[in-house]
């Protein structure tokens, strides 16, 4: 008789990741702790808890588009844009409507942003059939010229304190307001990969268009889905590093996006598609945000930090890669 | 099988062992893919490789030609014993090999990929007039009439398939492999090939022939080794063999066993093809029916339009003119989503690009046809995972599908389990209409017994099915009713007992009388 | 296919399904130019243009051969600030240990800058063909480590006091009226063009990016055909780098922080097929013209600078639309 298909018990390929990722994340703390043991203070902890709440909405922006086979490059520019213009529209409608409106207007516009950024990289990757890059890579010029010209290239001071308290400064039992939104976004968007049709599909998708098609699945209707998904969460982030800035900033964004590809990927998204949950960002979040404010304590030198991102970016890719080899 | 008359003097008596291979082991990972083979081959011979899908024909001639290594025993090529083949050595020693897959570059042009790896150069640069004259003296010793400086991806996949014979052939070669290489071509195209085939041999090449279709073997086969499940089983001459021995040798059962019987109460017309034609000129004219309760077959050779009418009916190709119904109302801009809604199944031919997401688990590749049933998903857009965990059990049960676990991704199973998986989608909502497109290519035979059983009980519940089939015997054996297709057309319609070998190949080949001896009779 | 129009009609259609839209599109767009400002015409401003065209045509170049053996080079304008600083940093570190003779201290130099352009080559070469990592991945590694060396070497200051013989004479210094840099770029093209036209090695690169499998049981070693042309691509990247610190008259880290996106930006336009086994070299050095004159012609009718990326992104989307859906007309049989 021919192949058999293999038994075996535990499926320890898959939990593989999340076995691995915390020892790292703890190693990495471990190891600035002891030349740093200002790394275990309570403000550093608290300061790796937001900036891991803040990278983590990019990183999920990520994930939701890296299942799909695709990648998004635009999530900088659009958190630069969301920055500006919400910033913009804050400062404008504040003096008329007053200090909750204009903030509550802020926030729609930035959202409102992050929607539409989203619809038309998944109009054109959907429907134009576009490869992800190249669309990407285009809005994210075409966005970044956009927020660079309305803010005229300067920072937009002067936002509402209550904006920052609400969104940076403001803890819940102890535990700052960004964390609080990162986790039940992060329950919402579990709960959407694992527990619905349109999670299913995208997967399934990732895999292969076709298979989805055939399955009597409307493709281009999910995928563009997962744009409008990715845009929303790159936007949430945008407000809140706002927030956290106290000021309107159109490079907000610059050197977001291939930490947050690198953060996805590390985490156990797979850019051939089809895989990743919601441990991914999370994972990867935390383990960038840890070097990074490890090294910052360390006094690395602000030039040599990415040179490490980058080496740990090209050691994940390369795991990925054997994972995807010993198919 | 009587001996067709082939042209006289082109059996010539073998001559010297151009490959000895003895004891010959090969194993991928736990996969034992090779086990104590034997073969031999000599100048001037055709030699059959023949076996079912998996039985190690593709194994053998990729070790042949030095596309894979192998694990112990021994392979002497032109009486050396070598070791670490590679397919640049082997070429240079000459053997030449037409694959079964795509081998050609699609954005370069004919000549350009006749050529690759072995261009023609003077000092340094290509020596392009010289190797458009040597093309073109193939191509036209071949009779292939095509253009060297056309795009291989502007041509048909028939003019393809030439151009990789044509690569073959470019270079003097002593030993030929050719690995079904008429699942594309016409039957006048195959003609061309076997005359061709024929000549080589007069000339004293050795030449291994994949198939496992009758009809080449009948005509062209010297020597025939039977292979299954990675062993050697046999090597007959095909002078001394009939057709149902060479069968059972192949399957280690006779047909009767084979197939299983299944009993036929035709009912009304669930599908009708009224006077269809496809947009992309595959198949034009079709009208024909579709009952339930009884299993309505479709054979012809690869390329004569039998899988893009199974794709028509399920939305996957566009129609140009004509009506498809189903259940009396007509289908208008159809698609795979309005098929499914309409009660018509379909498990395509190709699993790993339409079939399974070869990456997700047993449960999402089960229910995907099936999400929006109230049973699956609350409201269309949650989940409902115990019932969807409950369904594929059930199925891996019902079915038989061997796998390590629910969470075991499709690409960990065999192929006889994957294929399994695709048709557990058949049973997760309420259909009509079963259209299977080559079922059990690349299924083992204890899996392909137990799909035919699947086939048996739908088509006795009531439901009306289809099977297009490469396979001769399979959709012959599992039809009630066979239409013929030959270059995108329908060209017989047999049922019940008029289902017999001799009519359904006197459909394959037309009467002209450009062929020679087709028709082979059967004993 | 229907035989449909006129013969005149039909050879029209064969020129420009050959030459494809871009020869068209930039002559309307020098017309359009020419007509609305006639500073365009001016000698000095066409100079200006070719200058520019030339850069990005050779690091496009690079680009190209990239993506046509199926991959991307992200790392390309890191690579230009690498070769910048440590060629000014081996020409002053020449300088000072006392070697008086500038032709020397110049041509040290260069070669040192080229080193460790060849080094990222070779390691994404190797990254991408023998570990078989994803080449985005790969090229933004190396690109972030190359981007962080240049910049920790420099502590982010330029690099000053490099011999004049580089700075004006190779920086600023024509030959016949043109900028060395051009004839540096009509090198470049041409080899390319006879390399893929004339030679086994041009077609390697397109048969290993078309189907790298059918290309493997042709016996081709396509490993060493991805690598070589990552070597090739990083190689180039530092020639541009060369010359652009010579013009500039100062080693930089953050030079060429924008020929990463442009140069894929001509690739595109130029009519790289992403998919790979796609692209010539004549095209891309159109592509490089235009996106030159199109740069150009921005500025003179004085359309903010911040406008011009913005613009740019929308012909990217417009040039791939185009080419997706002439292939979706066409059609394939594979």
């Amino acid at each position: 008789m021919s192949e058999q298909a293999r038994t075996s018990g535990i499926d320890l390929r898959a939990l593989g990741p999340h076995l691995l990722l915390p020892l790292a994340i703890v190693a990495v703390v471990a190891i600035f702790a002891m030349l740093q043991p200002a790394m275990l203070s309570g403000d550093n902890v608290v300061n790796i808890m937001k900036q891991s709440s803040l990278f983590f909405f990019v990183a999920c922006a990520q994930l939701v588009v890296i299942i799909t086979r695709g990648f998004d490059l635009s999530v900088g520019a659009n958190v630069s844009l969301v920055s500006v213009a919400s910033s913009m529209v804050m400062t404008a409608l504040i003096p008329s409507l007053g200090g909750t409106a204009g903030i509550v207007a802020g926030v729609a516009a930035g959202l409102a942003i992050g929607v539409s950024i989203g619809a038309v990289n998944g109009f054109l990757v959907a429907y134009g059939r576009i490869n992800p890059f190249i669309v990407t890579l285009a809005t994210m010029s075409i966005f970044t010229g956009v927020a660079t010209t309305i803010s005229g290239g300067f920072p937009i001071f002067n936002l509402p304190e209550a904006f920052s308290f609400a969104f940076n400064q403001m803890t819940i039992l102890l535990l700052p307001i960004p964390l609080i939104i990162a986790a039940l976004v992060a329950y919402a968007l579990h709960f959407s990969l694992t527990r619905t049709v349109h999670g299913r599909v995208l997967y399934v998708l990732g895999d292969s268009n076709e298979v989805a098609h055939v399955g009597g699945r409307r493709v281009k209707e999910h995928l563009f889905l997962a744009y409008i998904t990715s845009g929303v969460l790159a936007s949430i982030a945008g407000l809140l590093m706002t927030a956290q800035t106290g000021s309107g900033e159109p490079n907000l964004g610059t050197s977001l996006v291939l930490n947050s590809i690198a953060a996805a990927v590390i985490g156990g998204a797979s850019l051939r598609g089809g895989t990743g949950g919601i441990s991914a960002p999370i994972y990867g979040a935390l383990l960038i945000v840890c070097l990074s404010i490890g090294m910052n304590l360390q006094q690395i030198n602000g030039s040599l930090q990415p040179v490490v991102i980058g080496a740990i970016l090209i050691f994940g890719a390369a795991l990925d890669a054997y994972r995807t080899k010993s198919r | 099988m009587n001996v067709e008359t082939t042209t006289p003097g082109a059996v010539a008596a073998p001559g010297p062992a151009l490959i000895e291979i003895a004891r010959l082991d090969k194993s991928y990972g736990a996969f034992k893919a090779l086990e104590d083979m034997q073969f031999e081959l000599r100048a001037g011979e055709v030699h059959v490789l023949f076996g079912e899908n998996g039985a190690g024909k593709s194994t053998l001639i990729q070790i042949i030609c030095g596309v894979q290594g192998y694990d112990s025993g021994d392979y002497r090529l032109f009486g050396e014993a070598l070791s670490g083949l590679t397919p640049a050595v082997a070429h240079e020693k000459g053997v030449s090999i037409v694959f079964q897959e795509f081998s050609l570059i699609p954005d370069m042009t004919v000549e350009e990929n006749l050529f690759l790896g072995h261009e023609m150069t003077r000092g340094g640069r290509l020596a392009k007039s010289a190797m458009r004259e040597k093309v073109q003296a193939v191509l036209d010793r071949l009779g292939f009439h095509l253009d060297p400086a056309a795009r291989v991806s502007s041509l048909r996949r028939a003019h393809q398939q030439m151009v990789e014979i044509a690569k073959a052939l470019l270079w003097d070669c002593r030993v030929l492999i050719l690995d079904e290489p008429t699942a594309s071509l016409t039957d006048q195209e195959s003609a061309q090939l076997f005359d061709i085939i024929e000549q080589l041999r007069a000339e004293g090449l050795g030449i291994v022939y994949v198939s496992h279709r009758m009809p080449e073997i009948t005509r062209l086969a010297d020597r025939i080794t039977v292979l299954r499940d990675g062993k050697f089983i046999a090597t007959v001459n095909k002078a001394d063999t009939t057709e149902k021995e060479l069968v059972q040798l192949m399957t280690g059962r006779t047909f009767d066993e084979f197939f299983p019987h299944i009993d036929r109460t035709p009912g009304d017309t669930v599908m009708a093809f009224d006077d269809v034609t496809l947009q992309s000129g595959l198949a034009e004219n079709l009208s024909f029916e579709v009952r339930r309760g009884e299993v309505l077959g479709l054979a012809g050779l690869a390329g004569c339009g039998k899988s893009e009418v199974l794709r028509a009916a399920f939305g996957l190709e566009a129609v140009k003119s004509g009506q498809i119904t189903v259940n009396g109302t007509p289908l208008g801009k159809h698609s795979p989503r309005k098929a499914l809604s309409s009660r018509i199944c379909y498990f395509p031919s190709d699993r790993g690009t339409e079939g399974l997401a070869m990456h997700q688990n047993l449960i999402s590749n089960s229910t995907i046809a099936a999400l929006d049933d109230p049973v699956f998903s609350r409201r269309k857009m949650l989940l409902n995972r115990r019932a969807e965990t409950g369904f594929t059990e059930a199925m891996i049960d019902k079915l038989k599908i061997r796998t390590p676990g629910l969470n075991a991704k499709a690409d960990q199973l065999s192929g006889g389990n994957k294929q399994k998986l695709m048709i557990a989608r058949g049973l997760s909502r309420e259909f009509d209409v079963f259209l299977f497109d080559e079922p059990t290519v690349g299924v083992d035979i204890q899996a392909k017994l137990e799909i035919y059983d699947v086939i048996k009980t739908l088509t006795e519940d009531g439901k009306a099915v289809v099977i297009a089939s490469s396979e001769l015997a399979e959709v012959m054996h599992m039809s009630h009713r066979v239409i013929i297709m030959r270059e995108g057309r329908i060209v017989g319609e047999l049922d019940g007992d008029a289902v017999t070998e001799n009519a359904v190949l006197s459909h394959f080949f037309d009467h002209d009388g450009t062929e020679n001896g087709q028709g082979a009779e059967a004993s | 296919m229907t035989v449909s129009a006129t013969n005149s009609d039909s050879r029209a259609r064969n020129i420009l399904k050959a030459i494809g839209i871009l020869p068209v599109v930039l002559v309307l767009t020098c017309v359009l130019l020419a007509l609305y400002e006639p500073r365009f015409l001016r000698t000095s401003n066409l100079i200006n243009v070719l200058r520019n065209a030339s850069f990005l045509s050779i690091i496009s170049a690079g680009q190209m051969l990239v993506i046509i053996v199926g991959g991307f080079d992200i790392s390309v304008g890191a690579i230009v600030a690498l070769t910048s600083v440590s060629s000014a940093l081996s020409m002053v570190g020449l300088a000072s240990m006392g070697i008086e003779s500038a032709p020397v201290i110049v041509l040290l130099g260069c070669l040192a800058g080229l080193v460790p352009a060849v080094i990222v080559g070779i390691a994404n070469g190797f990254l991408v063909s023998v570990l078989k990592i994803s080449p985005f991945m790969v090229t933004i590694g190396t690109m972030t480590i190359a981007a962080g060396i240049a910049g920790y070497v420099t502590g982010g200051t330029p690099i000053y006091d490099m011999p004049e013989l580089f700075t004006r004479e190779i920086g600023r210094g024509k030959f016949l009226e043109l900028p060395y840099i051009v004839y540096a770029a009509g090198i470049v093209l041409m080899a390319l063009w006879y390399m893929q036209t004339q030679t086994r090695l041009g077609r390697y690169f397109y048969a290993v990016g078309g189907n790298e499998k059918a290309s493997r049981l042709s016996g081709l070693n396509t490993r060493k055909y991805i690598w070589l042309g990552y070597v090739l691509s990083a190689f180039l990247a530092g020639i541009v780098g060369l010359f652009l610190t010579a013009r500039v008259g100062s080693g930089e880290a953050t030079l060429g922080s924008n020929l990463m996106l442009e140069s894929i930006s001509v690739a595109v336009i130029g009519g790289v097929a992403l998919k790979g086994g796609v692209g010539r070299i004549q095209m891309v050095a159109l592509s490089a013209i235009f996106l030159s004159v199109l740069s150009n012609g921005m500025s003179l009718a004085r359309i903010d600078s911040k406008y011009h990326i913005i613009i740019i992104g929308l012909v990217i989307i417009i040039a791939v639309a185009a080419e997706s859906y002439r292939e979706s007309r066409r059609g394939s049989n594979v």
